[in-house]
């Protein structure tokens, strides 16, 4: 790291494709070390933003700096220090994997430890198989280890589990933690929220071209997921009437269950208290939590303006 | 540039290609076999021999006569057709597409000939044809030099006029050598083309340009890269094709410092055409069809498969705008007639013309929102 400075700092950015606004005035910053994920419906414009960062794409506007460095000028700099697993990453097919590290290795000119580097992705035993017949699990951990190759300060990782199986998933979230604890500034572009949840230090959920919320997973599921809800499980019709004299809003589920939105874990002992009171007994109880899924539904979903309204953090 | 760079590239490209058996079996091979076909059809025109039904009607002395004339040379083979079936009916049941009648009286009209009110009329041997058919009008002049030739011989007169060949040429050369020249120039334009088309829009495809992008590889080293490997493909490919030329027909070319010249031009002219065709062809199956839309028009009319004298007027002059043709052009100077000023003014063009394609590929094309 050159020093404490963060490791990136977007500014502003817009990325246009003649009339559609693919990213639209966005800004924000990731510091050193940190695991930053960038959380975004399909569309949402994760990609275009990440492969910005990347100098893969030149902004239409707004600017991007990478350990201190603007993209646009120094793009040659920059690529030595990042990283990238782009989305859908593929080599050459009919190039063995230890083939493929050397070559990304000769072509950064850096003496990678090849070795070290399988071993880290779990790809020691598949070092003489050829791209194409490696799982997409296998060929997104290759794609992990190439990206590791130049041993960049900032890894980019656009979408590294899309498409992958939850065993091959898994496989690659325990390659990711190794990243975090060796201090490597990560840079995560998903849309499932439980890698965000897992992964992340900090979230930045991305809506059509804008940034909606960004804060830590806790934070933003305190924030913006306020409610927890209660489902009494085949109750009589009965406790319906007994919940709104409370104060609350019930809502009766087709099933025969019922279904409450509440504020606090005393709200939910209220409610049951009183309807032991009223000799009602639920055939089962089941208090949800908020989480990142809701936050990320609610965020994301809706009316364009409301996404707007909220940007303005 | 980066050596370094350009060395890993190449060496991801020839382990590919190698690792690709079909492929590199045909890209060497297919000049190979166009080669072998068009050399075996038209180098040996003097052992042309065809089949030629005969009816003989007349059956006599004179018409045995006509036959061993027919015979004599190494043209035709005679074959009987019956007596008394009707001649086009056989034509058309067995398909052939010529058939010589010998009319019945033909001894009687030979005999009137020379005698009697119709002294001086020439006797009418009819033949039967299909003017359709492409191979029939050679048997016909064939036919026509038999019967100048007997008449020559019934008249006792010598020709009064008669051709003398005089080549401009040290030596005759035969079609395969004008043939081989024109092979080696597709070959190699085929190669360049058609790889770097193919290989950017599967790299384009796959996503891996996208992950090159973010690595120190710039435009200059994958073009260096992307000549290097097509000149090592273009020089076992002419090697192969002059090799078969030599051992099967026995060619004689002149293979001097002007055939690898003119390979790296010819290289270099073609893989910045594919440098510029590359926005047309995204995918794999644009690809080959832009390929082809360049191939196929070049080939032809570039004097690749004949001379371009052989075209009308305003083919050849398109031709002449053809990279090709100067290629073909270069070759066959340097090879055939052995010309060092045709090739060099050749080669100039071919140079010049690589020129422009580079300086307008790298203004036109960007590394990165290309991908």
């Amino acid at each position: 790291m050159t020093d404490s400075g963060p490791a990136i700092v977007v500014d502003k950015l817009c990325k246009r494709y003649g009339g559609f606004r693919a990213v639209d005035d966005i800004s924000f910053s990731v510091a050193p070390g940190e695991v930053f994920a960038f959380l975004g419906p399909n569309g949402a414009g994760k990609s275009t933003t990440a492969e910005v960062i990347e100098t893969i794409r030149v902004p239409t506007s707004g600017t991007v700096t990478v350990l201190g460095m603007d993209v646009r000028k120094r793009k040659a700099q920059v690529v030595r220090r990042i990283g990238v697993l782009p989305q859908n990453f593929s080599s050459f097919d009919r190039i063995t994997v230890r083939e493929s590290l050397q070559f990304y290795a000769r072509v950064f000119g850096c003496k990678a430890d090849i070795d070290a580097l399988m071993d880290l992705t779990n790809l020691r035993d598949k070092s003489a198989a050829r791209f194409n017949t490696l799982s997409g699990g296998l060929k997104q951990r290759l794609g992990i280890a190439i990206a590791l190759v130049n041993d960049p300060e900032i890894v980019f990782l656009d979408e590294p589990t899309t498409g992958l199986d939850p065993h091959a998933r898994h496989q690659v979230w325990d390659v990711l933690k190794g990243l975090k604890s060796r201090g490597k500034t990560v840079f995560l572009t998903t849309h499932y929220m439980e890698e965000a949840e897992l992964l992340a230090d900090t979230v930045a959920i991305i809506s059509r071209g804008r940034i909606v919320a960004i804060d830590s997973p806790a934070k933003l599921t305190e924030d913006h997921a306020d409610q927890m809800r209660l489902t009494l499980k085949s109750i009589d019709a009965a406790a319906e009437r007994v919940i709104r004299n409370m104060g609350f809003a019930p809502v009766p589920l087709d099933d025969g269950d019922l279904c409450v939105t509440v504020k606090t874990p005393d709200d939910v002992r209220r409610i049951l208290n009183e309807i032991g009171k009223s000799g009602l007994a639920p055939g089962g109880v089941d208090v949800r939590k908020p989480n990142l899924e809701e936050v990320f539904l609610k965020l994301t979903t809706g009316p364009p303006s409301v996404g707007a309204e909220e940007r303005d953090r | 540039m980066t050596p370094r760079i350009i060395v890993a590239n190449l060496g991801v490209r020839l382990k590919s290609f190698y690792r690709e058996r079909s492929a590199m079996f045909f890209t060497f091979a297919f000049p190979v076999i166009l080669v072998l076909v068009f050399g075996t059809i038209f180098t040996k025109p003097e052992h042309l021999n065809f089949d030629l039904p005969v009816q003989d009607n007349s059956g006599s002395a004179a018409s045995a006569r006509l036959l061993e004339a027919l015979a004599a040379g190494d043209a035709f083979t005679l074959v009987t057709v019956p007596v008394g079936v009707d001649a086009t009916q056989y034509a058309k049941d067995h398909k052939l597409n010529l058939l010589l009648v010998i009319p019945k009286d033909f001894e009687a009209l030979q005999r009137q000939r020379l005698v009697g009110p119709h002294r001086g009329e020439p006797v009418p041997v009819t033949y039967v044809h299909d003017p359709s058919s492409t191979a029939v009008e050679t048997k016909i002049q064939l036919l026509d030099a038999v019967v100048a030739a007997a008449n020559q011989k019934a008249t006792g007169s010598p020709p009064s006029l008669t051709l003398v060949a005089e080549s401009i040429l040290s030596k005759r050369y035969r079609f395969i050598e004008f043939f081989v020249p024109g092979i080696i120039a597709m070959a190699i334009m085929t190669s360049c083309l058609s790889n770097a088309l193919n290989m950017n829009a599967e790299l384009r495809q796959k996503g891996i340009l996208r992950k090159l992008a973010t690595t120190p590889i710039t435009r200059a080293d994958w073009l260096a890269s992307s000549i290097v490997y097509q000149l090592i493909l273009s020089v076992i490919s002419t090697v192969a094709i002059l090799l078969v030329s030599y051992f099967v027909f026995d060619v004689r070319l002149h293979i001097g410092f002007w055939l690898p010249l003119i390979i790296v031009v010819e290289v270099i002219a073609f893989v910045g055409i594919g440098m510029l065709l590359t926005p047309f062809a995204k995918e794999a199956e644009s690809a080959s069809a832009v390929a082809n839309a360049f191939l196929f028009p070049m080939m032809f009319l570039s004097g690749t498969f004949f001379p371009v004298e052989m075209m009308p007027a305003f083919l050849q002059a398109f031709a002449k705008l053809l990279p090709l043709y100067y290629v073909n052009e270069a070759l066959r100077a340097a090879m055939i007639f052995v010309d060092d000023a045709a090739t060099l003014q050749a080669v100039a063009v071919i140079a010049a013309f690589a020129a422009v394609v580079f300086v307008a590929g790298t203004f036109k094309t960007r590394w990165d929102e290309s991908t």
